[in-house]
């Protein structure tokens, strides 16, 4: 069909894809020019609108980002970030699939039906909620304290502990998500051919082989994806999380780049030096995600766009 | 035999007990907001209300902050939703059209703005120059188009049979006609999935309050909750309790607390049914491409 007959029978469709198109260009196809920010040294007020003033403040080069670096706090920031998703890859990863082969062994439905119920639930509360949960419960009042008292020992300031404050963090991430994470496994395994358990059977094999010898390697697939896309992501350490749970007393070991970015970009209004620590971030994570697609596709057939 | 049957009560018992863990936390809370707030403050509440009251509900029921930050929420989650779901569906409509000409150059775009994001300032800085900091279009328009959505409507569009759309197109119907009188009707489950996911998303989001709202009376429901959650942890910090803030009624922090988490939950556990039936096959069918 000739280009002009295609557009004359079909304009409608393009359309219906101007108002995202617009919606994309406005909110994030704009703010990409305020990416200038971190080469300039701005000044809020050197035109009409903030945004305006971009480009009428001075050029500062490579200024900001070599200051990054020597700054303890960013790589303090940078530090945290990548240590607490390492350990929730490692804690919280393995969880979910855990709990869907063992769900799975359970014969009645009703069971099943019943704690997924259950274990879903947190995934739709907000993490202000969770932290307010988490408060209640860690709190000088809350439940875990009363426990330790009773048993004879200190009151501990979970939230303000510097040795605590990731533990909590990690605990907190797979309680709110474990449930749902395992929905993914719980498919795969449904997935699964019946026919290789049937024959494990008739061969002898026992439940543990059966889940050891034909379950997981049917899960594979479906793991490594998980996995590459939780690696890919790695520069998100979960910042809606900490930002709702952390508080001055544990930056040291709770302060990520995420938090880090908003206390020095829109905290102490440093905009430059906050867009340049978020064009680092950007393009480290970018860099990440791409890449661990790729991987994906080449190690799976899989992607996820 | 016998092995197995062993490994079957563990198994369940152990199962069991992950349903507690996970059970515990949301337990104490709701058990705290209907205690006697005398009982709260020595730490005495387990997972059943001791000393069961409805007046810190009531309390914070009648509060003019809460009811406020309720309205707003309210309303950025119905407006939110609506509009996201206008840009989602009339986007994912032509994308899924194979014959697209310049599909590939628009789905680069959309991809291109979900793996690349200009910044948190950068957005501040917009939101400002646009005037729309204090004021609702801020957190409706901060949550108003998930890429991740379009595809999730896009692939199930892809998946419907092409027949149907033809027979309708052959009698004359445009693109726009055919997506209402035949693709919507065919899509509910996937409509209703991609709602729900839009409007928890909205109902539950906190941080674009906290980056684009300073007037009390325009914060949400959990903007609200997050100031209350870390005003209570500072004053947790220099060893003092909120009890002396509430001088007419006397509460404990922790209760206003409790009972605030708990009213604001209880629109999404009203809808719990439908969502975790919509999710789980938003999860499972869209997700992942093949």
């Amino acid at each position: 069909m000739k280009l002009g007959t295609y557009l004359k029978r079909n304009y409608d469709l393009y359309l219906l894809l101007i108002p995202a198109l617009i919606f994309v260009l406005i909110f994030n196809l704009v703010p990409m020019y305020g990416i200038l920010l971190a080469f300039k040294d701005y000044n809020m007020f050197a035109a009409d609108s903030p945004f305006m003033s971009i480009m009428a403040s001075p050029w500062a080069g490579l200024e900001h980002f070599k200051k990054i670096f020597s700054r303890p706090e960013f790589l303090n920031a940078m530090r945290n970030t990548i240590i607490i998703s390492v350990a929730k890859i490692v804690f919280v990863f393995p969880v979910p699939i855990i709990f869907a082969i063992l769900l799975n062994e359970v014969k009645s439905t009703r069971f099943q039906k019943g704690l997924q119920t259950i274990v879903y639930l947190p995934h739709f509360l907000s993490w202000a909620v969770v932290a307010g949960i988490f408060v209640s419960l860690l709190g000088s009042t809350g439940m875990v304290n009363s426990f330790l008292e009773s048993l004879g020992y200190e009151k501990v300031k979970f939230l303000m502990d510097n040795s605590l404050f990731r533990p909590i963090l990690i605990i907190s991430d797979a309680w709110k998500e474990f449930g749902w994470s395992s929905i993914i496994y719980f498919a795969a395994i449904a997935g699964l051919d019946q026919e290789c358990f049937e024959a494990a059977e008739v061969d002898g094999a026992n439940r543990f082989q059966q889940i050891w010898y034909v379950m997981i390697p049917g899960l594979i697939p479906t793991i490594v994806l998980m996995l590459i896309t939780r690696v890919g992501n790695i520069m998100d350490a979960g910042f809606s999380q900490v930002f709702a749970m952390y508080n001055p007393t544990v930056y040291e070991t709770g302060d990520i780049i995420g938090t880090y970015i908003y206390r020095v970009g829109l905290g102490k209004m440093d905009f430059s030096m906050g867009t340049a620590v978020g064009l680092f971030n950007s393009i480290i994570a970018l860099v990440l995600v791409v890449s661990s697609n790729a991987a994906a596709k080449k190690m799976t057939g899989k992607s996820i766009w | 035999m016998k092995k197995i049957k062993v490994f079957d009560v563990i198994n369940v018992l152990f199962l069991l007990l992950l349903g507690i863990v996970t059970l515990v936390p949301v337990l104490t809370v709701v058990a705290e907001a209907f205690s006697d707030p005398r009982y709260v403050v020595l730490g005495d509440v387990g997972i059943v209300p001791k000393g069961f009251q409805l007046d810190t509900i009531k309390f914070v029921l009648k509060r003019v902050e809460f009811l406020n930050a309720f309205k707003v929420s309210v309303i950025v989650t119905i407006a939110g939703t609506a509009l996201a779901m206008v840009l989602t569906v009339s986007a994912a409509y032509p994308l899924s059209k194979p014959s697209l000409r310049g599909r590939k150059f628009f789905l680069y775009i959309f991809v291109f703005v979900m793996l690349f994001h200009a910044g948190m300032v950068p957005n501040y800085l917009l939101y400002r120059s646009l005037h729309l900091t204090n004021t609702l279009w801020a957190l409706i328009f901060s949550g108003a188009f998930s890429v991740f959505n379009l595809f999730v409507v896009k692939n199930y569009f892809e998946s419907l049979p092409e027949s149907v759309e033809e027979a309708a197109k052959i009698d004359g119907a445009s693109n726009i006609t055919a997506l209402f009188k035949v693709v919507l009707p065919m899509s509910l489950p996937v409509l209703a999935t991609v709602t729900l996911f839009y409007g928890v998303g909205f109902w539950n989001n906190y941080f674009s309050g906290v980056m684009y709202i300073t007037k009390p009376d325009l914060k949400s429901l959990q903007q609200y909750l997050y100031d209350l959650i870390t005003m209570t942890s500072e004053t947790d910090a220099s060893g003092n309790t909120l009890q002396s803030a509430e001088s007419l009624v006397v509460l404990s922090s922790d209760n206003v607390r409790s009972a605030t988490i708990v009213v604001s939950t209880v629109p999404i556990l009203i809808l719990y049914p439908f969502l975790q039936k919509y999710f789980v096959k938003g999860v499972t069918v869209g997700s992942v491409k093949g």
